[in-house]
This record gives structure tokens, sequence and C-alpha cells, in this order.
């Protein structure tokens, strides 16, 4: 987590006003945001032009074909290297966060949660890391499968390290609590979460894949 | 007459005369009578049967379609034609109503042999029958016949099921009634039965359906998209109808409730909390978890002790299991152990479940002020008897982490079998 003196500049989007004000009252001093937007086709115009460290997006938004945050996403595909985006929902089913996860979100929270909480994510994306929330990893042990098991491509599994990482987050630790509970760092923590986070975007994996079509994700 | 007639669901071939019996109020048998009779002048009563076949509905298909065609006329209507149970009864003991299944083939055989016997008799009259002529006209008729039987069914069990098309009964039976037509017909036109005469004619009139069906086909799929998209939007409709009903029932309520008890923040944060669960689990229902019913199982206590604190418990579950009696113990000590965290905790609980072939894990995280594990006292039955010692007795363990960040309990309930272990 990188902590730095320059504020996060971020864009806000979606589609209720009401919560687009909450949340900006609710993000902490050092988050700036920079603009709103209410339907995909804003969404897009407004992230392109303000070229924000962080993009909250909301998974359900009107507009566009009507794939919501996905659609933001692929809009700003050029983007992708500099600006990261943060899904937000009042929604948990594995269709929402898998989809937008695989479109190249960086991290899933529910609306839900704290303005604490919430900065706190905000920052961990903006340093590059990966925010995952218990439900999300939960979907990732059930789509990756909980058993060790031998695979030929190394994007296809998650390493035993990184079943413990994901298990104790679907248990409700924080990245600071699974630190403490693995002996290990919370930058390793982080890279871990990265990993298993490039793997949920890149895997072609026949059970991933199956499991996806079996939620009609696919 | 006004009232619009509908053929009979309780029919020997294809419920015309029990429809038109019911329509003019008249009994079953002699409207058969008449009509058989008919059938000798020069077949009138089987071209009038084949007509009214074609043209009038049969009972209750117009509510297989779809709401919209059933207008206040037709609904009460509809009714009034289903038979009552005791005259199907009293039909059934005369034997007259058959199913389609047993009748069919004798009335077939009867047919044949009243339509043999009117030529008979024609031949014996000196009526001026040709054979060439009479049997392809038969072969037609019952071409025609099979490949009606073949649509009535399909319509009967409604048209959202006319891929039962699919089926190779239905498919033979409809290859079959076509093939027999085509036939006839062509030996009919051909005007004799000469083999290398027919062939030729064969090609010919395939080569005209081909050439028909070519200019056609558009048009055919063209209806067959608009009858699509116009089911499409009927499902839509009810669907659309079926979460309004749904809101009003629970959202509504419930958002009713909450302004009566808007003084009170914990029953509002309460009904609204339920509310939220109770709508998810609507809008996200996972049907694959249906099948074991534990993580159903853990949910809903989790549920129960969320609406008896007000506190929020968040469950994550990967994989399920089957509910045995040991996994009912297990349920048992997620309760009290999530009772135990929110009661205590005083803050959001998170509960992991994860159910694989070696057994099924719980953990229950709570982040209050924990407590001191070992100065439990042993009079308090709590944690010591209804946690550990359930675990215990049911072949599991139990865990309980405390500190001050929170307490943690982990409870395993291995495999029953334990080969299923080795396999792994």
């Amino acid at each position: 987590m990188t902590t730095t003196a320059t504020p996060i500049r971020v864009v806000i989007v979606d589609d209720h006003a009401i919560f687009r004000s909450g949340l900006k009252a609710d993000l902490a001093p050092d988050i700036l945001v920079l603009a709103e937007a209410a339907t995909v086709e804003e969404a897009i115009a407004a992230v392109i032009a303000a070229a924000p460290d962080v993009v909250l997006l909301d998974v359900h938004l009107p507009g566009g074909r009507g794939q919501g945050g996905r659609e933001v996403i692929a809009g700003c595909a050029g983007l992708l290297g500099t600006t990261k985006f943060l899904a937000l929902s009042v929604s948990d089913s594995a269709e929402d966060v898998v989809s937008v996860i695989r479109a190249g979100a960086r991290g899933y929270v529910t609306k839900s949660i704290s303005g604490a909480e919430i900065s706190d994510a905000v920052r961990r994306v903006a340093g590059g890391d990966a925010v995952f929330s218990p439900r999300l990893a939960g979907f990732v042990l059930d789509a990756f499968g909980t058993a060790e098991v031998a695979v030929e491509d190394e994007l296809d599994k998650l390493s035993a390290r990184e079943l413990e990482v994901m298990r104790l987050i679907a248990r409700g630790y924080s990245y600071k609590e699974v630190a403490k509970a693995l002996f290990i760092s919370i930058k390793t923590v982080e890279t871990h979460v990265s990993a298993v986070l490039r793997k949920l975007q890149l895997s072609s994996r026949h059970e991933l894949t199956r499991w996806a079509a079996d939620r009609r994700l696919l | 007459m006004s009232a619009k007639m509908y053929r009979s669901q309780d029919r020997i071939i294809a419920g015309v005369c029990g429809g038109l019996a019911e329509h003019l109020g008249v009994n079953v048998a002699v409207v058969r009578a008449i009509m058989i009779g008919a059938s000798f002048l020069f077949g009138a009563g089987l071209v009038f049967y084949g007509w009214l076949w074609l043209l009038v509905p049969m009972a209750g298909e117009q509510s297989t379609e779809g709401g919209k065609l059933l207008d206040a006329d037709g609904n009460p209507r509809l009714a009034l034609f289903r038979p009552s149970p005791a005259a199907a009864a009293q039909a059934t003991a005369a034997g007259q109503r058959r199913p389609l299944s047993v009748g069919f083939r004798e009335v077939a055989v009867g047919g044949a042999l009243v339509i043999a016997a009117v030529i008979i008799f024609g031949q014996q009259q000196g009526w001026n029958l040709q054979l060439g002529t009479l049997i392809p006209l038969l072969v037609i008729v019952l071409g025609a016949v099979l490949a009606w039987m073949q649509l009535d069914d399909t319509r009967r069990v409604g048209l959202l099921s006319a891929t039962k098309m699919n089926t190779p009964v239905s498919m033979l039976r409809l290859g079959g009634g076509l093939a027999l037509v085509v036939t006839g017909v062509i030996v009919i036109v051909a005007g004799s039965g000469s083999w290398t005469l027919v062939w030729s004619s064969v090609v010919a009139s395939l080569a005209v359906l081909a050439g028909v069906g070519l200019v056609l086909a558009p048009w055919a799929l063209k209806f067959w998209r608009e009858f699509q998209n116009e089911r499409a939007g009927r499902i839509r409709e009810t669907e659309r109808a079926e979460i309004a009903a749904h809101l009003h029932d629970s959202v509504l309520q419930t958002l009713a409730l909450i302004q009566k008890s808007a003084n009170s923040p914990a029953d509002v944060t309460r009904l609204a909390r339920a509310q939220e669960r109770e709508l998810r689990e609507w809008i996200y229902q996972d049907n694959e978890h249906d099948a074991g019913a534990l993580v159903e199982r853990v949910k809903a206590v989790c549920a129960e002790a969320e609406d008896l604190y007000g506190q929020a418990v968040e469950v994550v579950a990967v994989g399920d299991a089957e509910l045995s009696e040991r996994g009912s113990a297990l349920v048992q000590a997620v309760r009290e152990a999530v009772l135990n965290g929110v009661r205590h905790g005083g803050t959001t609980v998170s509960v992991y479940v994860e159910a694989g072939p070696k057994g099924v894990d719980v953990f229950i995280k709570d982040r209050g002020p924990g407590f001191d594990v070992d100065a439990v006292p042993a009079d308090r039955l709590g944690v010591r008897e209804s946690v550990v010692g359930r675990m215990q007795r049911n072949g599991g363990t139990a865990e309980i982490i405390s500190s001050e960040d929170g307490t943690e309990v982990r409870l395993h309930l291995p495999s029953e079998t334990p080969a299923s272990e080795d396999a792994k």
C-alpha cells in the first residue's frame, strides 16, 4: 500500500445520484473526486477526459449496449495501464463479480462497505494491488477448486500459498491479519492476491470455463 | 348460435363429433351416427368432418396459447365444454369414448371395413366406381389423417412443445402421412399404376415442391420469427408481472413497516437487512446450490441470528454437501457460534463454509473484544457444550481462537466415509 502525499484522483460512476453524493462524503480527504457519471457513455467520456487514478465503477449501468460496467472498462481499454477500475455493486452474484473482474477490474467491493474500508480499497487499487472481498475469494475458490491439482498451465491453478491466502480472505481476514496468520509480510500477501487476480482474468482453465458456463457467465 | 365451438378433448379421432354434440346440445352418439350416415352420401360426412377438424380449435387450446386469446366470452365457455366427471365416467362405462391409443385401431379397421362395404355395395349396384381412383383417394385420406393427428398432438400439449416433433415416432407419423398423401396424389394425377410413369411424376412433383418451398421459405421463416418474438414478449410480460407481484409482497410491505418504525433505528436496520437478504436470495438464487442442503441450512441459521440481533452475518460458501445427521449437528454448532458472535462481537460476523470430499470446514469470525477461552466458567454451557462438545460427539473438532482483534471459531467435520479421503 502506498500512502502518497498527492491525493488519489477518482471518478465515480453510478446511476444513483444519492449513492454518488453519499460515497463522495464518505471518502477520505486524500481522495479527490474529479468527475461523476451516470451512464455508460458519460462514464467513458468522463474517464477519458479526466484520466483518473481510480474509477469507482458500478456494475449495473444504464446506456450503452446494456453491459454496464464491463462496457465502460472495454471503452477505456487504452487507459488500463494507468487507470485502475474498482467495481462496486449491491449485487454479489457470481455473474456480476466474475464478469467485471475478467473485463479488467482490479477489485470488487459491495456497496454496503464502510467509508474507511472503501477509501482503503481505493488506495490499494491505486497502488496497483487487487482488492478481494470475502465473497470474491469464495468465488475464486469455487471456480479454481479447493484441492491442489496438477495442471500443465501455471495460469490454471492456484499455488498452495495462494489457496491459503484466498481461504483466509474468504474467512473475513484483512490483508494484515492474513500476513500475521501466515507469518509473511503484507507486501507478499498483496503479491499473492494480485497473482490470483491475474489468473482469474487470464485463465482459460477448463474448470473455470465450465464453472462460468454453469452460471451463464459465458 | 353464438357460442364458440370447440373440438372435444374426449375424442375418438379428433373430437369433432363430441364438440359438435356439445355445441348443439345433442347426444354424441346421434351426431356420430349422422356423421357416418352422411359419409355414405358421396362422402359428404367425411368432407364435413375433415373441414371441421381443420377449422375448429381444440378445447383448451387457447389457454396454452396465452392469456391474450382468453376473452371474457371464451373463458367460461371452455369450462362448459369440459365434460363433467360423472358424464365422463358414464361414457367410459358405456365404452363409447375410449382413449385414443386404445380406440384408434378399432376405428381405423372399422372405417376401412365400412368403406370396403360401400365400394362392394356400389359395384353391385352398378355404380361406375373405379378402384384406380378410389384406392389412391383412400391413401390420401389416410395420410392426411395421420399428419393431422400429429398436429393435434403437438397442439394439445401447447405450442411451446412444438419441439416434440423431434421424437422419432412423431416424425415417422408425419413423414408417413406426407408420403402417403404425395403418393396418392401422384397416382391419381398419373391416372394409372404404371411405375415408370409414377417415377417420372415423383421427380417432377418433388421439383415443383422444392420450387414452391424455395419461394415460400422466407415467408414461413418470417412468420416463425414473428411467432417467436410474440412468444418471447408474452414470456417477458409474465415475468414482469411476477416480479411486480413479488416486489409488492415483499419490498413494499417492508418499506411500509420501516416508515412506521422510523423512530427505532434497530428495527429499521433489522427490517432492511432481512428484506435485503430475502430479495438477494430471490434474485440470485443459484439452482445448483439446492442439491446439497448443508449450505442452505447454514445460511438459514445465520439469517436467524441476523434477525435476532440486527447484526450482519456474511456467509461465503464454497462447495456444498448433503445434510446428514452429523451435518445437522454441525449446523447447530454453527448456530451457537454465530449467535455468540453477534451477541458479544457487536460487529459483522463472517462465516465461511468449505465443503469438499475430505469433509466440511466452517469458520465463524467476529471482530469483537474477544474473551479468554480458558477463563469461561465450567457452568457456562454456551460455548463448551453446544459448540466444542457437540462437534466432538459427532467425530469433528472445534477450535476457538480469541484475541483482542476478535474471535474465530473453527469447526471441522471429516467426511463420513474415510475411503474418499484416501481417494483424494
